[in-house]
């Protein structure tokens, strides 16, 4: 052989070639990052000012003595005592369980019958869209007015409900006057409303599933519902865990149902952890404690969120590379 | 070749050019954005003034149906005072919202509106914050002479008057004198014989409700729970409103005799999720014997619309068997009150002094408005007191007032109205509801716990 073989050709990786990736490109690139930061800053600033500072506030708020005047928050010390007063409070206690229960019962039912939908909208090849706007319509009214529809339905005097029950000669529920009545019914009414958006984020995960899958399951001859449980299921797990993780997000926050609905009664019994700090900021005017409540029902949230997407993780992550 | 040097002079020139456009207009953005943002600023003291100024009233809606009583009131001041416009903005008529709402509003330095219509129960805590003008400041003595004793005292916190009475209010007992008569019964004088009577109404089918009243976990059951509760002798707080003096065993006693009325049947269940609106409809849907409201119901009942027109007939309430007669009834109304940003003080009296003068007074009284005045002189007027069934029994009527002179008293009421709720929809016993209540008046004053 001799010595001076050709050596194989090699991509030539010419100064010019290489370039590129030092020098010019990453000026321009630097000057490109700072013209978007500077446009995006008024709008960045706004924002910032609008969520950032009024949470900023609120945490200073819950570890302050707070007196508040005509010309706004006094701040008279630091202290922890807001914290211990939320912590020790019974009725803070009852919020907690009530609002954790409320969460559970109705994101379950939610996510139930949100999939059965999604399923179902799924196989409509005519009228998906006509079915679809209609199913969008509790979702789309603003819950303070459908609440006080609700209200109407759930009257105890001149109710639709009532009415239905002397059809029927099932005597005159007081749905919203009995306190585990006034849960059912308030469970019920944000079934009603935020099924559709579980619905929507259900189906949007269904229509990608890839449908080699089902065809193979069909010759295997697989039933309908083993076909679900081994292959729907599974693969939706991402998306429902983001249909599960917003719902948790907001039913925990719930305060404009039992608002209108029942006022946080009868007794105590429906208020909900934003209800309660409703009351404790802007009836008790003790934004200290209310603060506190606020800023303790955060964590609370920051807390699950974080178990829940622990316990996702794996699913979310390969699911969302197209594994 | 050339490596890591910029491009062309020119290019980055016009770059630069760019860059300071961008910032100098984000700069000017936010400077005006800024300079946007109201300031509060103190009331001006008065200034007579010549000058056309518009003030803003804000109020709820004083009655459920008929005329606008404040719309009247605004054109009458606008004819006296041509230079001064007023211009309504109507409030919630729940008393805890308009409450929250204006106590929001204020301490975020607003300076509308200028005047507002408040709840007699706001001295204590919007004195205390500094949510209203101290009126006796700016208004002689003789102004607040020309009010019905007590209502000014009701009106003050620490030494200063906040409020100007506008007009009363007070617990009446309205039942239907035709079921009455047919049923061969006399009108009720003890509580025990109100429940008796009721249950039997509702038994014979002669109505579909016995009473109603106001039992929902708001304001508006503290009103209703301090009629009961005094008719047993209790007092809430002490007289320098420092300490409870709540007796648990007239509150135990007062809250069983409120779930009799619905276990008998005397009261509807549904009377637990009743404020006015609701125990007003029922009554003058002719659905309901008997009836606790205020002043205005008298009016309502006997205007169009109402299916019990000529029907009603009013007495001052019941009280317990063995207890002297006749029963308690909670002081209400409302004041008008200067927010302390306003921008036109000198107006904002002028309205105050007019609403608070004979003419508005008078008008107020009459019907179809039917409202119990605040002015001496237009209340011992006898022309006035014959105008309506419930002025003529004004004099006969015993009063009591919440305990609304502190500061903590949202979390007083609180304290009475979500517990009392609680045992009227059975949730809780009546005893357990009693200790609850003395307790959670307790951590209010102690201005600790939630």
């Amino acid at each position: 052989m001799a010595s001076t073989e050709v050596a194989p050709q090699a991509p030539v990786a010419s100064p010019a070639a290489k370039a590129p990736l030092v020098g010019k490109p990453d000026l321009i690139q630097r000057h490109l990052a700072r013209l978007g930061w500077m446009f995006t800053a008024p709008a960045l600033i706004f924002i910032g000012l609008v969520t950032l500072f009024p949470i900023a506030f609120a945490i200073v708020l819950s570890f302050e003595h707070v007196n508040v005047t005509a010309n706004g928050f006094q701040l008279q010390g630091a202290t922890l005592s807001n914290y211990h007063t939320v912590l020790t409070a019974g009725l803070w206690h009852h919020a907690l369980w009530f609002t954790t229960y409320y969460t559970v019962i109705s994101v379950i039912i939610e996510v139930a019958l949100g999939t059965m939908f999604a399923l179902v909208l799924e196989r409509l090849t005519r009228f998906r869209g006509p079915m679809m706007a209609i199913l969008l319509i509790p979702w789309s009214l603003i819950t303070v007015i459908s609440a006080e529809l609700w209200g109407y339905i759930y009257n105890a005097t001149y109710g639709v409900l009532d009415d239905l029950s002397h059809i029927f000669g099932t005597g005159e529920p007081v749905v919203l006057g009995t306190p585990l009545a006034a849960t059912v019914a308030l469970i019920f009414a944000d079934v009603w409303k935020t099924t559709p958006f579980v619905t929507i984020i259900v189906l949007a995960g269904l229509v990608m599933l890839p449908q080699e899958l089902y065809e193979a399951s069909e010759v295997d001859g697989a039933s309908g519902w083993k076909t679900f449980w081994s292959i729907t299921l599974p693969l939706l797990r991402p998306t429902l865990g983001i249909a599960v993780l917003f719902r948790i997000l907001q039913a925990f926050g719930i305060f404009d149902l039992p608002y209108v609905l029942t006022g946080g009664g009868p007794g105590n019994s429906t208020t909900s952890l934003a209800i309660l700090g409703y009351n404790t900021l802007f009836l008790d005017l003790d934004f200290g404690p209310g603060a506190a409540v606020a800023t303790t029902t955060a964590l609370i949230i920051l807390l699950m969120c974080v178990i829940f997407l622990r316990v996702f993780k794996a699913q979310v992550g390969k699911e969302a590379v197209g594994a | 070749m050339n490596q890591g040097t910029p491009t062309a002079p020119t290019r980055h020139g016009r770059l630069r050019r760019v860059q300071a456009v961008v910032l100098a207009s984000a700069a000017a953005a936010l400077s005006l954005g800024a300079l946007a943002a109201p300031s509060a600023s103190a009331a001006r003291l008065p200034n007579s003034s010549s000058a056309k100024t518009s003030i803003e009233w804000w109020a709820s809606p004083i009655s459920t149906s008929g005329p606008d009583l404040r719309k009247y009131l605004i054109t009458a001041f606008e004819k006296a005072y041509p230079n001064i416009t007023v211009n309504l903005v109507s409030a919630p008529n729940n008393t805890d919202t308009n409450e929250a709402d204006l106590e929001t509003t204020i301490s975020g330095g607003a300076t509308t509106p200028d005047v507002f219509m408040g709840d007699v129960i706001w001295p204590g805590t919007f004195g205390a914050h500094g949510f209203a003008v101290p009126l006796s400041k700016y208004l002689p003595k003789s102004f607040f002479n020309q009010f019905a004793p007590g209502l000014v005292a009701g009106a003050s916190y620490n030494g200063q008057v906040y409020g100007a009475p506008f007009f009363q209010d007070q617990g009446f007992l309205y039942y239907r004198k035709d079921l009455l008569t047919a049923a061969h019964m006399a009108v009720p004088k003890t509580w025990q014989q109100l429940e008796t009577d009721a249950a039997a109404l509702v038994k014979a089918g002669k109505v579909k409700y016995g009473f109603v009243w106001e039992g929902d976990s708001y304001e508006g059951g503290t009103c209703d729970f301090m009629e009961y509760y005094a008719d047993t002798g209790g007092q809430v707080l002490n007289s320098s409103d420092t300490a409870s003096v709540l007796n648990v065993a007239d509150v135990t006693k007062v809250l069983t005799f409120m779930r009799g009325l619905v276990t008998s049947g005397a009261s509807p269940a549904a009377v637990d999720t009743f404020q006015e609106p609701q125990a007003m409809t029922a009554f003058q849907d002719g659905q309901a014997a008997f009836l606790r409201n205020w002043d205005y119901a008298y009016g309502v009942a006997n205007s169009k619309g109402s299916d019990v027109i000529g029907k009603v007939g009013v007495v001052p309430l019941p009280t317990f068997a063995g207890q002297p007669e006749p029963g308690y009834s909670n002081i209400g109304g409302w004041n008008l009150y200067i927010n302390p940003h306003s921008k036109n003080l000198q107006a904002d009296l002028d309205f105050i002094k007019f609403i608070s003068g004979t003419q508005a007074q008078t008008i107020e009284a009459k019907p179809p408005f039917s409202e119990i005045p605040t002015n001496e002189a237009v209340r011992s007027n006898p022309s006035i007191k014959a105008l309506n069934a419930p002025f003529a029994i004004l004099s006969q009527t015993k009063l009591v007032p919440r305990p609304a002179q502190t500061p903590d008293y949202a979390k007083i009421s609180e304290a009475i109205y979500t517990n009392m709720n609680a045992a009227l929809a059975g949730s809780a016993s009546p005893s357990s509801a009693a200790s609850a209540m003395a307790s959670g008046i307790k951590t209010a004053l102690s201005s600790s716990g939630l």
